[in-house]
């Protein structure tokens, strides 16, 4: 598989995800589930090429997390379509998946075959996918609050809140797995556990951020706009954590969770 | 303020007070002293906490202060507190000296440990006060409050007695001096032997792979031969040794290999406190997240 072929996969994956969010709207729901999972496979069977060609799992530059994280949006979503049958939901993960495959087709940040010893751990897969996966619900839980603070014009029902909970709750269980499939790699390779390299510590940040909109939202369930306001500062510091960290004056340097460089 | 039952407010200013006190604590005896922690103090500390948790919980009734910890307001001002200390400690550098006065040594910075360890003591209290009122039900809930207080605990408290040192062994040379991280010159009560130094290489000569054949002879009369790579530490005598460096100018005819040896006796528990988390955040997503299908009724 070359990254040359990216553009066609990523096109007949965008389209069927489109006609997907599509037959939502028209409430069709078996044409639903139908495209949105061709388009999934077609997406998949990219990854698996490269994974193939490239003789690694694709999990290492930025630009090869951006492609799981393409992938993992419309599943997010359809999984919440499955659960709540929400018309808009895959609208939304479509277009959000679009950009990344954009800011992917711009800016490849694919590399060579070579994986630094590092990285050569059965953890490798696992702790990155779970990630990825994370963010993914994390970034529909943020989409929700955004919603929900800013255009929704009714008044908010409990079932919106919950599928934000849910959302969060999900995706917390993964931010958890990912942090701690981490740690325990991390002994393996780098002698610790844990030892609050900028990374990690922005892990932790981020960890605690959506703990606290969890906690807040059970002893406070009818400030949900406050809550909301967490959710949206949880996002920035994960997006901090994910890559904002490479601009970071303070982690310049510092972080051994740097793979980029060749 | 101050009116009963608690709320968020009362939450805060305590999460004030603590950094008030810490900042006195600072003041006065320099930043905390993690090497004092080493056994048997961490035991000791322990032992007090634990000891102070179930005071704590005993006295509830009569201290106020006590039972609110015990409940959520507690825990959401915690979390903010902890929160926004740890975000500046991911906003400044950190480093072993200098940078910013205090809050570039954050993890030696007393309002710093002390709203973490004010974290855990309302997630031991919670813990407590669900294991009580046991039911089927709260085992999530306790999984994830017990298992993150064990990790956290256990990893602060174990930290002063992990040994890390690093042992640089030529060819057909045993080595069993190591040095530690202050540079003192430490027996482990293992030696090795180098057999071979290899890298394996990509087409395109990014290294592939790094790796020491070695033996390892301890002082109670083991003998092991086995290959050390990254990723792949051996272990012996409760000693991970890890492949750490070679010499870079020299590449695969480098004549030694470097190595780092890692003890941490409090491993096992910080490693049960994980898998408690792990199951925990399994229930999270299987059992405490809102139900669907039910709401939908209702509306």
């Amino acid at each position: 598989m070359s990254w040359n072929l990216f553009v066609w996969f990523a096109l007949g994956a965008v389209i069927c995800w489109a006609l997907g969010a599509f037959f939502a709207w028209k409430e069709q729901k078996a044409k639903v589930y139908l495209f949105t999972f061709l388009g999934l496979a077609i997406f998949f069977a990219f990854i698996l090429g490269m994974w193939i060609s490239l003789e690694r799992p694709p999990l290492r530059t930025m630009g090869e997390t951006r492609l799981w994280y393409s992938f993992f949006l419309p599943l997010a979503g359809i999984i919440v379509y499955s659960r709540w049958r929400y018309k808009w939901i895959l609208s939304f993960s479509t277009v959000l998946s679009l950009v990344f495959i954009c800011v992917n087709l711009f800016k490849p940040g694919i590399h060579s075959k070579s994986l630094m010893p590092a990285l050569q751990s059965p953890w490798f897969a696992p702790h990155v996918i779970v990630y990825m996966f994370s963010y993914a619900l994390l970034g529909a839980a943020t989409l929700m609050a955004v919603y929900l603070l800013f255009f929704r014009k009714r008044k908010t029902t409990e079932v919106e809140l919950d599928l934000t909970d849910n959302l969060v709750y999900v995706g917390l269980a993964f931010l958890t797995f990912g942090m701690l499939m981490g740690a325990l790699w991390a002994k393996e390779a780098w002698g610790h556990y844990w030892a609050w390299d900028p990374k990690e510590t922005w892990a932790a940040i981020t960890w605690l951020c959506y703990l606290l909109y969890m906690h807040f939202r059970r002893i406070n369930p009818k400030e949900w706009r406050k809550a909301c306001w967490i959710l949206l500062l949880a996002f920035v510091c994960l997006q901090i954590c994910w890559w904002g960290i490479n601009y970071l004056p303070s982690a310049q340097g510092l972080s051994i969770h740097t793979y980029n460089v060749k | 303020m101050w009116v009963k039952p608690w709320k968020l407010a009362e939450g805060f200013l305590i999460g004030g007070g603590l950094l008030a006190v810490g900042l006195a604590l600072q003041l006065s005896m320099g930043p905390v002293r993690w090497s004092l922690f080493a056994t048997p103090v961490n035991w000791m500390m322990l032992a007090l906490l634990l000891g102070a948790l179930v005071l704590m919980f005993l006295l509830r009734k009569r201290v106020y202060a006590f039972e609110w910890m015990m409940h959520g307001q507690a825990a959401v001002a915690s979390l903010a507190w902890a929160l926004g200390i740890t975000l500046v400690m991911g906003l400044l550098p950190q480093t072993r000296q200098g940078g910013v006065p205090w809050l570039s040594q954050m993890l030696s910075f007393w309002p710093f440990v002390l709203i973490w360890t004010w974290m855990m003591v309302i997630s031991g209290l919670a813990t407590f006060n669900h294991l009580l009122r046991f039911k089927l039900s709260e085992i999530p809930f306790l999984l994830n409050h017990l298992g993150v207080f064990v990790a956290i605990v256990t990893a602060t408290l174990g930290s002063a007695d992990v040994q890390k040192l690093q042992m640089t062994v030529s060819y057909e040379n045993p080595e069993w001096r190591a040095l530690s991280d202050d540079d003192a010159v430490v027996e482990p009560g293992l030696a090795i032997e180098l057999h071979q130094f290899t890298i394996d290489y990509y087409e395109d000569m990014t290294p592939k792979r790094f790796a020491s054949d070695i033996s390892v002879y301890t002082e109670d009369g083991k003998n092991l031969r086995g290959t050390v790579e990254v990723n792949k530490p051996l272990n012996v005598n409760g000693w991970k040794i890890y492949q750490y460096g070679y010499d870079n100018t020299m590449g695969s005819k480098s004549p030694y290999s470097v190595f780092m040896l890692v003890k941490d006796p409090w491993l096992p528990a910080v490693y049960t406190g994980i898998f408690l988390m792990l199951a925990g955040a399994l229930c999270l997503m299987l059992f405490m997240a809102p139900k669907p299908v039910k709401k939908e009724e209702k509306v």
